[in-house]
């Protein structure tokens, strides 16, 4: 396993909103250097930032200033095309809340973004099996997100992010919602991921996790401090 | 919190929902209101323009052209109102199942929501109403400015109330419907997406297995929400009834009456007659084209009758003609009543009265006319005598069931019965006009067949149906030089002028009246912006989920297309076998239908398509543009 080259390079991130007159600044002077096949995890209270840098690094929002650098590619000149074919073949994200389409099944869920790039559709069901058989949802993938429970819902979320087998696996509060049981199987995933050698960051509170983890940081007053 | 404090609130905080909603309910009502006025003036416009002109038979298809398509806007409008503000409400379904869960009671909701949807709809109807005045007052002026036929009249405020009311009832009444539904229901289930999104399970509809990613997302989307999708078919299939009965109906009822015209005048019909009755004929039949008077003339006097050697040599030295001897002449007629009995109750009833009128009456040979009329009925027959057929202008003026009664023609002291075999649809004097058996009219008129003494016959027309092998010119060229030096008195009159003024004058006001298909299309792409903007938004979410998944901002806009594409086409459908049955079975009695019809109504479908489908993409193009944060909150 190659951990020395740089996955993900955040320099001098900073993101600023505005909400109505007033400018609140979520992330200043940002930095991470995160390596393939690390680890990384996340702190912060609840409104610190942890989400809005997973948005900025997955590219689905965009720094007021700084540079964001993954797998060499600046993402920061980029327009939409491209960061959306670059999200779907490099970046895997699990939201907090899960966002599953309501329409479409468990199957459909974890296929639809393995269409995108033009599987046959041999080799999607066999995909979309391999995954389901790995969250262990076999038995529930002819049902909506609707029917099923948050931590099988947060599973699928797992499936469907790892569907075209992207090296970069973003992680938003994966076992918040959970209980202890239902946590311990997301982990046992998450552990798994890990050996795989998947660039992982998560942002949890979860002090299990952070076993898992190669760098610690911690987000407070949109300052990103490593806790090592 | 005050009562009234909530929903205000509620609404100014979901500006964007609220104002897709109000926009959508201001754009119909106002479509709706302006399409009505306009029509209406419209036909106002055609009453004014034709007063003493046109046959009573062809106002009848303007008029019940106009009657269809103005009903068809009214429920238009009256379904999109009610649907839009269906949808508006059934969005909410999630927050009341919320507010229920959280301990609200069941009157306070109902109060909060019915005060939004009443002061959504009353703000759209009431701006749609402003509007659709406005637009009208626009272009009403505009066109006129144009020189295009239209009367302006003041805005009737009690009809224009009418609309404002009966469509805010409308909105009231359907978008009430689901949130008396969801309050009957348990939280737990309100809350859930497959209860407010009407998802039905179907994991095994598989759209089409090779298609595209995006149509099988379209796909599935529309099948999911199976009821939202019925219900905006049901409403856009509406809509494109009236887009189909305005324009098949416009084409198919502009060239059905062109061809009664044709069929009634002739073509390549050449009339013979002393110059008088020529100048008389003419003047009658452009009576369809102009405001015209004709003047009285003794049309049975000896020096209008044909002579003998006129129709001889014709037959003898012209090739590649066919004749048509006429008497023509104006009478008194009568109406006698008529009667039936009804074998049930073994009584009779009387139908008309005894009416009385002035009428050109033309004796023909049945066996020998050269035009044709499209007829209720039949007409004369061989062999048949004491039969007329009447033109349509006379049979609505002065009968009440044509067919089923006579009329008396009276000369002096005598009179003769003519039984009403047929009612004809013909240009000439207005449509008051009686068609009879030339024998029979020669009887009641004292002309007789010839007159020995001066070798005149009882006609005083022939009208010369030139064969289209002939050389229509060479053919005229020696028809005139026979009549110059035969008879000087006669003259050569060319139908085919007057022909083409009579369609000529039909065909303006048609062009006039297909504004409305134009209009009616973009009320049309109207409703499906607000249709796309509504569904947009009730899948903002959802959207936002694929782009962050890392769908590009194309392949939302390529969803959102051919989910409209999908609307579109099943509405297409609906609405082409809705309007042309509509236009077959209600609008026009015997239509025609040519290949250039065919080819003009598939055209203006073709672009009624492409142009909904164009605008229908332009809320998916801006939505796309959104960031993807900005879709998912």
């Amino acid at each position: 396993m190659e951990t020395s080259k740089t996955a993900i390079l955040v320099s001098s991130l900073c993101k600023t909103y505005e909400v109505g007159d007033t400018k609140v600044e979520v992330l200043t002077d940002v930095n991470l250097d995160v390596k393939t096949g690390e680890f990384v995890v996340i702190s912060g209270a609840s409104g610190s930032g942890k989400t809005t840098l997973l948005n900025l690094i997955s590219s689905i929002d965009k720094p007021t200033s700084g540079k964001i650098e993954i797998f060499d590619n600046d993402l920061s000149d980029k327009n939409e095309d491209f960061l959306a074919g670059f999200r779907c073949l490099n970046v895997g994200f699990v939201f907090q809340s899960y966002n599953l389409f309501s329409t479409l099944t468990v199957a459909e869920n974890v296929a639809f973004p393995m269409e995108w790039v033009q599987h046959p559709d041999a080799q999607i069901t066999k995909k979309v099996e391999e995954l389901l058989e790995l969250v262990g949802l076999q038995h529930r993938a002819d049902h909506f997100p609707s029917q099923l429970s948050g931590g099988e819902q947060q599973r699928v979320a797992f499936a469907r992010a790892l569907a075209n087998d992207p090296p970069l696996l973003l992680v938003d509060e994966p076992t918040g919602n959970l209980d202890a049981k239902t946590s311990a199987k997301i982990i046992q995933i998450l552990r798994g991921l890990k050996d795989e050698g998947k660039t992982i960051i998560t942002a949890t509170h979860d002090e299990q996790i952070f076993t898992l983890a190669d760098q610690k940081f911690c987000l407070e007053n949109g300052k990103l401090e490593n806790l090592e | 919190m005050s009562k009234t404090f909530f929903p205000s609130r509620d609404l100014m905080r979901r500006k964007f929902q609220t104002g897709i909603v109000v926009v959508s309910i201001t754009l119909c009502v106002a479509a709706t209101l302006f399409l009505l006025l306009f029509s209406s003036e419209i036909g106002i416009g055609i009453s004014f323009g034709v007063e003493g002109r046109l046959s009573a038979g062809l106002s009848t298809v303007f008029s019940s052209f106009l009657i269809l398509i103005e009903i068809l806007l009214f429920i238009i409008g009256a379904v999109i109102v009610s649907f839009v503000s269906f949808l508006m409400m059934s969005q909410r379904t999630k927050d009341i199942g919320l507010m229920k869960a959280a301990g609200c009671s069941n009157e306070r909701i109902l109060y909060y929501f019915r005060t939004e949807l009443l002061m959504v709809t009353f703000l759209g109807c009431f701006l749609g109403v402003i509007f659709g005045v406005l637009a009208d007052f626009v272009l009403i002026n505009f066109f006129s400015m144009l020189g295009v036929q239209m009367q302006r009249v003041s805005v009737n405020l009690l009809f224009v109330f009418l609309i404002f009311i009966a469509f805010f009832f409308m909105g009231i009444i359907f978008g009430g419907k689901p949130i008396y539904d969801v309050i009957k229901v348990e939280p737990a289930k309100a809350v859930s997406p497959t209860y407010y999104h009407g998802l039905n399970k179907g994991p095994s509809f598989k759209p089409i297995s090779k298609s595209r990613f995006t149509m099988r997302i379209a796909l599935r989307s529309l099948y999911r929400h199976k009821s939202a999708t019925i219900r905006i078919i049901a409403c856009l299939a509406l809509v494109f009834v009236l887009v189909t009965v305005a324009v098949a109906g416009g084409v198919i009822a502009e060239q059905t009456s062109e061809n009664w015209i044709e069929r009634a005048v002739g073509s390549n019909e050449v009339l013979i007659a002393n110059q008088e009755v020529c100048n008389q004929y003419e003047l009658l039949l452009s009576k369809f084209y102009t405001a015209n008077q004709s003047s009285g003339l003794n049309y049975t006097q000896g020096s209008y009758l044909i002579p003998k050697d006129l129709l001889s040599q014709l037959n003898q030295s012209i090739s590649g003609i066919s004749i048509d001897p006429r008497l023509i002449t104006e009478t008194n007629i009568t109406e006698v009543p008529g009667i039936t009995y009804n074998e049930n109750t073994g009584n009779y009833t009387y139908t008309g009265s005894n009416r009385e009128g002035e009428a050109l009456i033309i004796g023909v040979e049945p066996g020998q006319v050269s035009t044709d009329w499209f007829t209720d009925g039949e007409f004369l027959q061989v062999g048949q005598h004491w039969e007329a057929v009447i033109g349509d202008s006379i049979a609505q003026e002065m009968f009440s069931e044509p067919l089923n009664e006579s009329l008396i023609v009276s000369n002096g002291p005598r009179s003769w019965e003519f039984g009403i075999v047929g009612v004809c649809t013909d240009p000439i004097n207005n449509g008051k006009v009686i068609y009879v058996p030339l024998e029979d009219l020669q009887d009641a008129t004292y002309v007789p067949l010839i007159n020995n003494a001066t070798n005149e016959l009882g006609i005083n027309m022939i009208l010369v149906k030139i064969d289209t092998s002939a050389n229509y010119k060479e053919t005229l060229n020696q028809i005139r030089a026979l009549v110059d030096k035969t008879y000087p008195q006669f003259g050569v009159l060319e139908l085919n002028g007057l022909l083409d003024k009579s369609v000529g004058f039909l065909n303006q006001i048609w062009s006039t009246i297909m504004f409305l298909p134009a209009f009616s299309l973009a009320a049309a792409s109207i409703c499906l912006i607000g249709y796309v903007m509504l569904s947009i938004n009730e899948q903002r979410q959802e959207f936002g989920i694929l782009r962050a998944i890392g769908a590009k901002p194309r392949t939302i806009i390529r969803i959102v297309s051919e989910q409209s594409f999908i609307v579109l086409l099943s509405c297409y459908a609906i609405g082409i076998i809705g309007g042309v049955s509509l236009t077959w079975l209600v609008l026009v009695p015997n239509p025609l239908i040519t290949g250039l019809g065919m080819a003009e109504i598939t055209g203006w479908l073709l672009i009624a398509l492409a142009a909904t489908f164009v605008f229908a993409l332009y809320p998916a193009i801006r939505f796309s543009k959104k960031s993807i944060l900005e879709m998912m909150t």
